[in-house]
């Protein structure tokens, strides 16, 4: 068989296969959605998921009032953990850990990363703020111990205390460490454990609901064409493309 | 705005109280399919085999002579097919002569003279040999033998589209399923005293299929977890809601707090259509209370001053149910159900001879009267069946369609859905419709997506 035969085949059973997947209109696709009933109370409930876990307390207490929608965790507790997270991005680690540990010693006494982190941050804070000498005296007696009993530790806080050998710290290769994103990751990593200790998902629903969305989408494309939602910011049923 | 919209709006509720006077599992579980319960004593193989009475036992009585006297027994159902997994169990209670004995899935029309696995589109598990067989009548290297005094299952995956095995227990092995069709659970009995016994579900299985579910539901959680988002797509979506459903101090909060952390560039994004976001914001708001706090003649009385177009229906427009006459249908109801709950029945029942008289003409609304009336029948309302009535969740949908209605008197706004859905409820129903169409499309197999079982599933992530 000559090759143009042979291109000829291909672009034939590609053509087949583009055809052969089911095309689902928009007035069909409609109707399924008007099948579908979401409740209310559970879509309620998700945004109070949603307001709990990411923290807006206050936010969260009024919609309370304004919904009649029960959160799934003592309101209180949502103060106290935010205050811990403030803290980590403030820079005020010791602040925090004390915080942490009036909320449940537990959360760092089972968590030995949790509070390698929480210690790195603190001597990144004290290099931050210029303390060579407590800097030292810190790595030294309260980090390096805890880098003998791990390996990724003992790298992580020779990464640290790296800092201290650049003048300009903004322009060298460890200088992310003193950058805010990296308190926002050890902020998220304490707000995520105290939620776990409080036996609740670290993460919120909507997210993860958001995901199997455009998942449950990219599955169905390999066998229909349909109206997709595309901007899940407006949630805009897009024409099916044919 | 054209009347049309408020009708939709109109029977969106009536469908969101019907819907709500239902406990929830049974509306958001579908029917459930009809699974295996007893074997199959019709059909089952010309007598090489007996099945007990209790049609769960099968044993083979005589001796076995050649390949064509295998006692076969399929279930009397074929697998069901919407569910993430499904699993049966057998237990060897004598292992015979020899031990043939085989578990599996078979096709429909299988010969049921020969061991699972020996025919096309039929799979076994050999107890003799540890082998699979899988549509011929040589076996492939599998997992252990199993004898009297073992427990042995088999399950479809119909997420990994496979089956597999276990012994005692624990998994033997899985094979790729690469047939269609419904697919019967089959047991195999071919040597003299051979007995088993198959628990379709009705005792507690050996193998922990709900640990083996949540573990499979957990390898596709982790797929899906690496997608990535927008940034920040989350708190626009919930921002939306508040928004639409006119939580305006929930709002004010939410924005005040997520001040500094979340970019304003996203407030710019959405600057466009933020006018009609927070159209009659606050006035939403105050329906809302009022109606959530029981206070339906101020309502009312509110509606009729800022909205009269909402609620100002001539009588002889009651006869046609559009949305205007449900909105006044529901204010009305629900003045019902709070003189009711009030323990004022002597003025609820005055109440409702005055306003529903007109609403009984209407089919529509007919169930849904009946269920208020009800109320008056019973001592303790609250624990009877029309209790869901009061609930917060009942002035919640009042609230909701006068909300609804509102919106509709923006002139900038085209359809209905906008009046009706939030994004978060679009993007809802376009993931289960996903599901939904996605299973149709793959031969009906596997799990359906349910708000309501996310919502309740385990709280530890």
């Amino acid at each position: 068989m000559s090759l143009f035969w042979f291109v000829i085949r291909q672009l034939e059973e590609i053509e087949a296969m583009a055809t052969s997947k089911k095309v689902i209109t928009r007035e069909e696709w409609e109707k399924k959605l008007n099948d579908v009933k979401i409740r209310k109370e559970d879509m309620n409930k998700l945004v109070m998921n949603f307001l709990v876990t990411e923290g807006y307390v206050d936010a969260a207490e009024k919609f309370r009032m304004e919904s009649g929608t029960e959160p799934d965790i003592d309101l209180a507790t949502i103060t106290d953990r935010m205050a811990v997270k403030k803290a980590v991005q403030c820079g005020n680690v010791e602040d925090a850990i004390e915080k942490v540990n009036d909320l449940n010693p537990e959360i760092l006494d089972t968590n030995p990363q949790l509070f390698f982190h929480l210690q790195q941050q603190r001597l990144i804070e004290l290099i931050r703020n210029g303390k060579v000498e407590e800097a030292l005296e810190f790595a030294q007696e309260e980090l390096a111990p805890r880098g003998e009993e791990n390996q990724s530790f003992l790298e992580e806080l020779e990464r640290t205390v790296a800092l201290l050998a650049f003048e300009d710290v903004t322009n060298c290769p460890v200088g992310e460490l003193l950058d805010i994103s990296q308190r926002l990751k050890t902020a998220s990593e304490v707000n995520a454990a105290i939620l776990t200790s409080q036996s609740h998902e670290k993460d919120p629903k909507l997210p993860s609901l958001l995901k199997m969305l455009i998942w449950a989408q990219n599955q169905l494309d390999e066998k229909a064409a349909y109206p997709r939602i595309n901007d899940l910011a407006t949630a805009t049923l897009e024409d099916p493309s044919v | 705005m054209v009347n049309n919209h408020k009708d939709l709006i109109g029977s969106y509720f009536l469908d969101a109280w019907r819907l709500s006077s239902k406990a929830s599992a049974d509306v958001e579980m579908e029917e459930e399919e009809e699974a295996p319960m007893e074997l199959d004593t019709l059909n089952s193989s010309g007598g090489f085999s007996v099945v007990l009475s209790d049609k769960l036992t099968v044993q083979y009585p005589s001796v076995n002579l050649h390949g064509h006297d295998v006692g076969v027994v399929q279930a009397n159902r074929p697998a069901p097919l919407k569910r993430l997994v499904y699993y049966f169990e057998i237990f060897v209670k004598n292992a015979g002569a020899k031990g043939q004995i085989a578990i599996g899935f078979t096709c429909e029309g299988f010969n049921k003279r020969r061991q699972p696995g020996w025919e096309a589109n039929t799979y076994g598990y050999h107890g003799d040999d540890g082998l699979l067989y899988r549509g011929q009548g040589k076996g492939e290297a599998f997992g252990p033998t199993f004898t009297a005094g073992d427990t042995v299952g088999g399950g479809i995956n119909y997420a990994s589209q496979e089956f597999f095995f276990t012994k005692n227990g624990a998994v033997v092995g899985t094979v790729c399923k690469d047939v269609k069709g419904p697919l019967f659970p089959t047991i195999a009995v071919h040597s003299q005293n051979e007995e088993v016994s198959v628990n379709f579900g009705k005792e507690p299985f050996v193998f922990d299929l709900k640990a083996f579910e949540a573990q499979e539901r957990a390898k596709q959680q982790i797929m899906i977890e690496k997608l990535s988002l927008p940034q920040n797509v989350s708190y626009g979506i919930v921002r939306s809601y508040l928004l639409h459903y006119g939580y305006e101090d929930t709002l004010k909060l939410f924005d005040m707090a997520s001040r500094g952390t979340v970019p304003s560039m996203l407030a710019q994004e959405n600057g466009f259509n933020e006018q009609d976001d927070t159209y009659a914001l606050n006035q939403r708001k105050t329906f809302r209370q009022l109606i959530r706090s029981g206070k339906i003649d101020d309502a009312f009385g509110k509606l009729c001053d800022w909205y009269p177009q909402i609620v100002q229906v001539d009588s002889l427009k009651y006869y046609i149910m559009d949305g205007t006459s449900v909105t006044c249908f529901l204010l009305h109801c629900q003045k019902f159900i709070e003189l009711v709950r009030d323990g004022k029945l002597e003025e609820a029942v005055a109440h409702g001879r005055n306003e529903f008289e007109i609403f009984f003409k209407l089919a529509e609304y007919d169930d849904l009267i009946k269920d208020c009336a009800a109320l008056l029948a019973y001592e303790q309302p609250q624990k009877s069946s029309v209790g869901y009535l009061l609930e917060d969740t009942q002035r919640e949908i009042v609230a909701d369609n006068v909300n609804a209605m509102i919106l509709s008197t923006n002139p900038n706004i085209k359809d209905s859905q906008d009046c009706l859905h939030s994004y978060l409820e679009r993007l809802l129903k376009q993931l289960t419709v996903c599901y939904l169409q996605r299973r149709s499309l793959n031969g009906d197999q596997g799990e359906a997506f349910h708000l309501h079982a996310v919502l309740n599933s385990s709280k530890k992530g």
